[in-house]
């Protein structure tokens, strides 16, 4: 079911005027609204758990894998942290702009949490257009928001109706102080020209890679390196942005790229069968998938199992996979080599996972690119980004507070 | 003589047995299909890395074609080299041929069979260039061979890189007036653009007139719903559905397939539109994930096993979706772009970028 824009336009109204209510309460205790809202989500969808495995295209694991580790770190003192970096005391003070529109994508179902809990905590009312693939989640959310307290419930509100209606779109953006887009680079553009740069916050096409240097590869931490991987690729079934496509990894004499991959295979992805196990391959996807795994056999080597793939490949001849667990080992000799391979991907880079022993030197050469705007994180983590981690080079409140000279408000 | 040659004769028997309207039997087809592929492995090394099936030939991907050479013989030795659509290198399929001998049998007795079943010699209208304008294109080849071997006359609408609006009103004008029946040929592109040009000129083309069309959009033109188009075309020319088909050829195969609904309207045993296989060519839908075939109807992406790729690679898996459907297939479309990804990258947009 879709809606038409007379009825978004009646739920931006609506939410405007909630608006009053969400910022007449306190941060303080908007946090502990959300903190309530965040755990009995986690509830619901656990009882839900088929219905959004079946939406999703997640198996029921993965679907209670990523519900809990996302609204897991939403708890209130996450909350109250957050909001105080993002409206640190000083002199001009910062204002929640009046509503915050966000278009999701399917891709990843609880990329929508984030947002929204964001955006309530800052007192900016949030009009969800949800993906006509997956509508389940959303509408749990709003529950649960309504059920932890009427001033946020009011103040978040989900429409659907299908990519590219010019009447729909112009009803959602209207009204909105700021839209935050997630999606394809077309859908991105597409709403760029419709609200301007300024009001937009783009979430666009993105990919992620993983570094690990030698130490990684050691005999005291090989088990916890392939662990962390492997969890990074098969976490959503590697469809989103933050889903490892790369992994470089910095051989020896001692360890080739070829070893690591089949210990990848055998230690890692083959296990994680069992307990993440994979959704089904649309068929589209799977189309790509053959085409993607032949030519990688054809040129260099693939390691195939039961629901993965794993291509070694040289950075010169990098091809991307469809995601779904199709994953390319790139042997390097140094870092050197591994960020000259990441710095042609520019923008378009969202996340480096590293080893402990590398992650400082990654951090601070992403810190001294002017071409990249990747945040690093641990590998095991790049699926589990905290509550506050940067988004696309920002941070995750860019766009939901507008300076204001006294604006009033209460902690 | 050598395995080539060998594997060559028992290639051409089966495509002139057909032809002479003898049955072929699926066995020997498959044998054949072993043996090619056995052959071809330790000739062309890019295949022989693939790791075959248990109890299958390894099928080589389309995108292979794109990024190496495929071909068992010198580069020397090529007499053609057919190349995709596409803008950029890395886009464009290349298959390199060291003999059209059995391209020519086997589009001829496809064409015979599917397009032209009624008929020895028709007039032909092309929508499409010429052979000598684009030389590196398998079908502007293949419609030079039917104006050779089908063509009582042939026009070419086609000038200066675009449709010849003209010139095909001409050609339909002079068919019209002569009572003749003409096929004519062309992309789908083409067809739209046809459409789009035409206004409202319309035309009342003698009964026994046909249409052919071929391909997808590739951006050259508007994309048409098929159905949509199907009705335009009928409406614009004045010829009933079943006599407007496609043909479904590759540049990375040799042979063609045709939909059924011509010939079965001639011979008056009407089924569902689908595609006709030529029993040279085994075309299975299968499984994504574990690349074996699917059951029934379900739908798959196709694998297409064409014993007329000698010298290249004849299993080949495609990135079209298909089913089958009775005892043809249906091609549902490439599935390029479906990929719920998200915000994930697209390939060639990163890459672009290196």
């Amino acid at each position: 079911m879709t809606d038409d824009p007379a009825v978004i336009r009646g739920r931006a109204s609506a939410l405007l005027g909630a608006g009053r209510a969400l910022r007449a309460a306190s941060t303080a205790e908007r946090a502990v609204w959300l903190a309530q809202a965040a755990a009995d989500l986690r509830r619901s969808a656990r009882q839900a758990v088929q219905e959004l495995s079946d939406a999703t295209g997640l198996s029921v694991p993965m679907v209670d894998w990523a519900t809990r580790t996302t609204l897991d770190t939403i708890d209130e003192r996450s909350l109250l942290d957050l909001a105080t970096k993002a409206c640190p005391r000083r002199e001009q003070a910062l204002a929640p702009i009046s509503m915050l529109a966000v278009v999701l994508a399917g891709n990843v179902f609880t990329a929508s949490a984030r947002s929204i809990f964001v955006a309530l905590l800052l007192g900016a009312p949030v009009l969800v257009k949800a993906s006509s693939k997956e509508l389940a989640f959303p509408a749990m959310t709003k529950d649960a928001l309504r059920a932890a307290s009427p001033a946020l419930g009011t103040a978040m509100d989900t429409v659907t109706f299908r990519g590219g209606d010019v009447d729909c779109e112009a009803a959602l953006v209207e009204r909105a102080e700021a839209v935050s887009v997630y999606g394809s680079d077309d859908t991105v553009a597409a709403m760029a020209s419709r609200v301007g740069p300024d009001s937009l916050i783009a979430h666009g096409h993105g990919v992620s890679v993983a570094y690990c240097g030698a130490s990684a590869q050691s005999e005291s931490q090989r088990s916890e390196t392939i662990a962390g991987l492997s969890l990074d690729i098969c976490a959503y079934d590697q469809r989103g942005c933050l889903s490892p496509q790369l992994v470089f990894v910095e051989t020896s004499a001692k360890q080739s790229a070829e070893d690591f991959a089949f210990q990848l295979a055998e230690q890692g992805l083959a296990p994680m069968d069992r307990t993440l196990p994979r959704g089904p391959v649309p068929t589209s996807v799977g189309a790509e998938q053959a085409q993607w795994r032949g030519v990688a056999e054809v040129e260099g080597t693939l390691i195939r199992g039961r629901s993965y793939g794993i291509a070694v490949r040289s950075a010169e001849s990098i091809r991307w996979s469809p995601g779904y667990r199709n994953v390319t080992v790139v042997p390097v000799r140094t870092i050197d080599e591994a960020f000259d391979a990441m710095t042609p991907m520019g923008a378009s880079l969202k996340c480096v996972g590293a080893d402990p022993a590398s992650i400082s030197e990654v951090r601070a050469r992403l810190g001294e690119s002017l071409a990249l705007s990747a945040y690093s994180c641990p590998i095991g983590s790049m699926q589990t980004p905290a509550l506050d981690a940067p988004a696309d080079g920002f941070p995750i409140w860019h766009g939901l507070l507008s300076p204001q000279e006294a604006a009033p408000r209460r902690r | 003589m050598s395995r080539r040659n060998e594997l060559k004769s028992r290639i051409e028997a089966i495509i002139e047995r057909f032809d002479k309207g003898e049955q072929v039997d699926p066995a020997h087809r498959d044998e054949l299909i072993e043996d090619l592929a056995t052959w071809q492995a330790c000739g062309i090394p890019e295949y022989g890395r693939l790791q075959r099936d248990d109890d299958w030939p390894a099928a080589l991907p389309t995108d292979v074609f794109r990024f190496r050479r495929i071909a068992a013989h010198p580069v020397e030795e090529d007499v053609r080299v057919f190349l995709s659509s596409g803008t950029t290198s890395s886009e464009r399929s290349v298959h390199a041929y060291r003999d059209l001998s059995l391209y020519d049998l086997a589009a001829r007795a496809a064409a015979r069979r599917m397009l032209f079943p009624d008929v020895g010699e028709i007039r032909l209208v092309v929508l499409a260039p010429h052979e000598g304008d684009a030389p590196e294109s398998s079908l502007e080849y293949m419609l030079a061979r039917f104006a050779q071997w089908f063509g009582t006359e042939c026009t070419w609408a086609w000038r200066h890189g675009q449709l010849d609006l003209d010139r095909l009103t001409d050609a339909l004008r002079r068919a019209e007036s002569a009572g003749v029946p003409i096929a004519l040929l062309g992309t789908s592109f083409a067809f739209v653009h046809a459409e789009d040009g035409l206004g409202p000129r319309r035309f009342a083309l003698a009964p026994g007139s046909r249409v052919m069309q071929t391909g997808g959009y590739k951006g050259r033109s508007r994309a048409v719903d098929p159905e949509v188009l199907l009705e335009a075309i009928g409406h614009r020319y004045g010829i009933p559905a079943p006599f407007i088909i496609n043909e479904f050829g590759a540049t990375e195969l040799s042979s063609q397939f045709y939909e059924t609904t011509l010939r079965e309207c001639i011979e008056g045993q009407p089924g569902p539109r689908r595609l006709w296989v030529p029993p040279w060519v085994r075309a299975t839908p299968v499984d994504p994930d574990t690349l074996r075939p699917v059951a029934g109807e379900t739908v798959g992406i196709l694998r297409i096993d064409d014993t007329a790729n000698l010298d290249s690679v004849c299993c080949i898996q495609t990135a079209d979706l298909a089913k089958r459907v009775e005892d043809g297939i249906v091609v549902l479309g490439r599935a390029h772009g479906a990929t719920p990804r998200g915000c994930s990258l697209a390939a060639d947009q990163a890459m672009g970028a290196r």
